[in-house]
């Protein structure tokens, strides 16, 4: 009997249901919103990285959802959105999320974004700005600040003769071992003593799309150094950035290079990698929650 | 003279900037403190008080906000006009515009209590470009709601006749909380520096600003600035119903505070600190800043020592106490906050103090303020700190926020003990509390006033204890039961020495130090010769015992005849110029000297204070010594020479009838006698940092 490499585990029971969902079309890509509680102010959950869905905020949304009206959604390319060949630009996602937030009729919202999350974030922040009452980032994969030296070592498309560490982010690895890519780079993004759990859900996550669809999200960036920079500069709104000190995915400097362009608020994280809304969820929950609270 | 002003006690903060505004020929005081970007004013009651009354709030305050106080109308250094129309309550609203037109703000976060929030709110209404947001306690909007049921009707006569009477009443029921007597005595004097008259025509013969109900509620509903009320439920001058009012027509908050009367920025300043600080940042959020936080695992096992000031000998023994704790947990790093004098040894012995220290309110400042001549009032001195040791525990509750520490250790830390009972939701650490004497005690001469404010004091104390055992993790007694006094903690209390046994653990007695192995060899360590009768002079590290030294070396001629190798060193610590000292021929006069404690182990003879560090070092090594126990200090006069009795040790002088002569006769009966103490414990610090060591 084959095994099928994507069947995914049955969802762990959740500390809270939706209190309204659905599916958003846009250019023909369907995309699964969910909206839990019913405060005053929307707090939208922005999706990252297509390897892993919307449940990974699920350490925040039961929290959250009792203060403020919690949005969020699939990002195309997993859960339960569609997958489509092409169109992983960053354009495209902030394109989705304004679509998502015309669904759901909200009007305004407060951004809180992880890692690839950030650049959708700017861009909605930098130029709809009428619609963002703030944005908080989370260890935001941006080109801004100091990147780690390590990453640029392997090339991501050539054949390479060794699958050690960094090795494995290779698009042919990717395709001869996905499981093995996804167990190094979550082990990678969790590094903190004790993280067994958070390292399998993202695993497990990342097993419901496929190395093809991570590969078509891979190098669709438009957005450079320079663009980032003049979108950064840009936001108007109130910013907190939360960044891991001991990020090895992207690297403390990067929040650090993020909350300076933004003039924004700057917490760092001793001891945290790239995941501390996973890891230390009742720490981040009340920054979040102080900072939400306080955005006019 | 019926205002019969008491010395304004020591500031835990100074203004920074202070000025008149003149209207209409009134001139009107104002104070500005600190210089952050975003000002806060706090707007004066009617002339029944004046700006003291924010004493706890402006110390902390102006770390955060740029703050500015003033003077009403009546009271203070403010005008006191003649005319009931000059105190109109627009007046009132206009001279807090025009403080904050002169302090150089264009707009401020503004509180007030009482009728000074009911002009705040008017300010917001009136001028809202002016006012970002209103902290409003216990809001007096007059004709919004009816008056509480139980006011007053306050008979003027009755003013007249004796002010001071009618005001203790007036004010007692607005401290309903037990335990209130400082905030009653200064609630009582601030109102005597106005008198009754300009209360009179301010609050009864001023026109009110409105008539209607409906105009009062117009008022509030014109206000658009966020708005936050406290109001305490055993308020008797203003009503939750009114409170609740302002909040629903301002669209503000309201924060209820449950036991509380009509004045808890007094008798619950951290409580109402931590509220205004919140709000005001809600409403002009700070500037964005780094800040960190360390994962639990993650973190360094780190205490943080807060040692009492009051005298150089808790800086001794907290620093053995220190070393002996990194025996037992070599991983521990330790940071002092404390202030000068102890910073002193801290710095000589290499300790960490953290940066925040600087920010301390001075202790020993304020406690040579209420000196006189060898005369210091303990227990008053210690009441009339009260400003600063809330300022100083705001700091300490900003650090311990800042920075995570497994361990808070406070030695005679009063702030951070009295405080944390206060607050006990604050207690976000394991906690030692470390003292050398259990209960305050009143003077003979200090009459049934004295026995009720002690005993009061001993009560709300056994009352934290009983209340919130949770709060010190360990008491430890620096000393043995013996050593605690027979007495009780008043009439109706308990003995004090059960209770102590009860509720302490007991580390005998901490020295600091090694004793003394080879006393010769110290003497020519020291440059003391085997003939010489060393008599060694000393009144510790502050700045009250000049009179003393003064008077021993005035004997010193006398005392020299008597013996002829006498050699007298006369230490006048950190804190007295010893330029200031009158000299002699063969007599020594040094400053500071580091190490003390070799010197007294190495001297013939000592005359010291009745201080309990140097006459346990003395004791310990058994040198004979005159003690003087200061005037009116309790825990010199009862507690330590209790202690010292215990011991067999010293002899006790009298300031008020030894002279020269008496202290010169003194000095020759003995001078260089064996004697017979008992012996005083080596292993106090190890078995005090035991205690601790458990809880890291």
């Amino acid at each position: 009997m084959a095994v099928e490499l994507t069947s995914p585990q049955r969802e762990q029971t959740r500390a809270r249901s939706p209190d309204a969902s659905g599916y958003v079309e846009r250019d023909g890509v369907t995309l699964w919103w969910e909206v839990y509680g019913s405060g005053k102010r929307t707090v939208f959950l922005l999706p990252t990285w297509s390897i892993i869905h919307s449940r990974h905020w699920k350490a925040q949304i039961p929290y959250l959802a009792r203060h403020f009206r919690v949005l969020l959604f699939d990002g195309r390319g997993n859960g339960r959105s569609d997958r489509p060949a092409a169109g992983y630009e960053e354009r495209e996602f902030a394109a989705d999320a304004l679509a998502v937030m015309d669904a759901t009729r909200t009007e305004h919202a407060a951004l809180v974004s992880l890692s690839q999350g950030a650049q959708r974030a700017l861009v909605l922040a930098a130029e709809a700005p009428e619609r963002v009452d703030g944005a908080a980032f989370i260890c935001p994969a941006v080109a801004l600040g100091e990147g780690l030296p390590w990453r640029g070592t392997y090339s991501w498309d050539d054949e390479l003769d060794t699958d050690a560490g960094w090795a494995k982010y290779n698009c042919s690895y990717w395709l001869r071992d996905y499981r093995g890519f996804l167990e190094f780079f979550f082990s990678e993004m969790f590094n903190e003593p004790h993280s067994t759990k958070q390292v399998e859900d993202a695993v497990g996550w990342g097993l419901e799309t496929t190395p093809e669809v991570l590969i078509a999200t891979h190098g669709r960036d438009p957005l450079d150094t320079a663009a980032q920079a003049e979108l950064a500069g840009r936001v108007g709104c109130p910013v907190l950035v939360i960044q891991g000190a001991n990020d090895s995915i992207t690297g403390p400097g990067r929040g650090i290079g993020l909350a300076e362009a933004t003039g924004g608020e700057l917490v760092l994280l001793q001891g945290s990698g790239h995941g501390p809304h996973a890891r230390d969820p009742v720490l981040v929950n009340q920054l979040l929650h102080r900072f939400l609270e306080r955005l006019r | 003279m019926i205002t019969d002003v008491v010395r304004e006690q020591t500031r835990a903060r100074y203004p920074d900037e202070e000025g008149y505004v003149e209207r209409e020929g009134v001139r009107v005081f104002y104070e500005v403190y600190g210089d952050a970007p975003t000002t806060f004013l706090l707007f004066p009651t009617s002339p029944i008080s004046h700006s003291r009354l924010w004493k706890a709030q402006i110390p902390y305050l102006s770390r955060h906000f740029r703050t500015v106080v003033f003077d009403p109308r009546g009271n203070g250094r403010s005008d006191p006009p003649a005319t009931a129309e000059a105190y109109d309550w627009w007046e009132c609203v206009r001279d807090g515009s025009a403080v904050l037109q002169a302090s150089g703000a264009r707009e401020a976060i503004v509180g007030g209590l009482c009728d000074g929030a009911g002009y705040a709110l008017m300010l917001a209404a009136s001028d809202p470009a002016a006012v970002l947001g209103v902290a409003a306690i216990a809001p007096y909007v007059p004709m919004l709601t009816p008056p509480h049921p139980s006011g007053a009707h306050h008979s003027l006569d009755e003013m007249r006749r004796d002010y001071r009477s009618f005001l203790e009443s007036f004010f007692a029921g607005r401290l309903p909380e037990p335990h209130s007597t400082k905030h009653l005595e200064d609630c009582v004097e601030w109102a005597l520096e106005g008198g009754a008259e300009n209360v009179i025509l301010a609050s009864w013969e001023a026109p009110k600003p409105w008539a209607t109900e409906e105009a009062a509620r117009d008022l509030c509903r014109r206000v658009r600035c966020p708005v936050l009320v406290l109001h305490g439920d055993l308020d008797v001058c203003q009503t939750r119903a009114r409170a609740e009012a302002v909040a629903e027509l301002t669209r503000g908050t309201l924060v209820a505070l449950e036991g509380s009367g009509h004045l808890p920025q007094a008798r619950d300043p951290v409580k109402v600190n931590g509220l205004f600080k919140d709000f005001a940042d809600s409403v002009a959020p700070p500037a964005p800043k780094v800040k960190t936080w360390t994962r639990a695992l993650s973190r360094k096992r780190r205490a943080l020592y807060v040692s009492s000031p009051i005298g150089l000998g808790h800086a001794r023994r907290d620093v053995a106490i220190a070393q002996e704790l990194r025996k037992l947990h070599p991983d521990v790093e330790i940071e002092w906050l404390a202030q000068h004098p102890v910073t002193v040894v801290l710095e000589a012995e290499g300790e960490r103090i953290h940066p925040a220290s600087a920010l301390l309110a001075n202790e020993s400042v304020h406690i040579e303020s209420e000196s006189a001549e060898h005369d210091l009032h303990a227990f008053q001195a210690i009441r009339r700190m009260d400003e600063i040791l809330v300022a100083n525990f705001m700091l300490f509750l900003d650090v311990v926020r800042e920075e995570q520490y497994d361990l808070w250790i406070g030695d005679e830390a009063w702030e951070v003990d009295y405080f944390l009972h206060e607050n006990p939701e604050l207690k976000s650490s394991a906690y030692v509390w470390l003292t050398d004497f259990v209960g305050w005690l009143p003077m003979e001469d200090g009459g049934d006033r004295e026995e009720f404010l002690t005993a009061d004091y001993n009560a709300e104390m056994i009352e934290h204890i009983a209340r919130f055992p949770r709060i010190r993790d360990r008491a430890v007694f620096v000393g043995n039961p013996d050593d605690v006094v027979p007495d009780r903690f008043g009439a109706e209390l308990p003995g004090i020495r059960d209770w102590t046994e009860q509720h302490y653990d007991f580390a005998g007695y901490v020295t600091g130090f090694e004793p003394v192995a080879d006393r010769e060899k110290l003497r020519r360590e020291l440059g003391y010769g085997p003939r010489e009768q060393v008599c060694v002079v000393t009144v510790g590290g502050s700045g009250v015992g000049g009179h003393l030294l003064r008077r021993v070396i005035e004997a010193f001629p006398q005392a020299k005849a008597n013996v002829p190798e006498l050699r007298m060193v006369v230490v006048a610590g950190p804190r007295i110029d010893p330029a200031t000292l009158p000299e002699h021929e063969g007599l020594e006069i040094r400053p500071y000297v580091h190490q003390l404690y070799r010197h007294l182990a190495a001297c013939d003879l000592a005359v010291v204070q009745g201080g309990l560090t140097t006459s346990m070092e003395l004791t310990a090594n058994r040198r004979p010594f005159l003690y003087f126990p200061l005037r009116h200090h309790f825990e010199q006069n009862f507690h330590v020479r209790h202690r010292l009795e215990r011991y067999g040790a010293g002899r006790r002088m009298n300031f008020e009838t030894d002279g020269p002569a008496e202290i010169a006769a003194a000095i020759a009966e003995e001078i260089g006698r064996e004697v017979e103490y008992l012996p005083v414990e080596t292993d106090g610090a190890a078995r005090a940092a035991k205690l601790i060591a458990e809880l890291l």
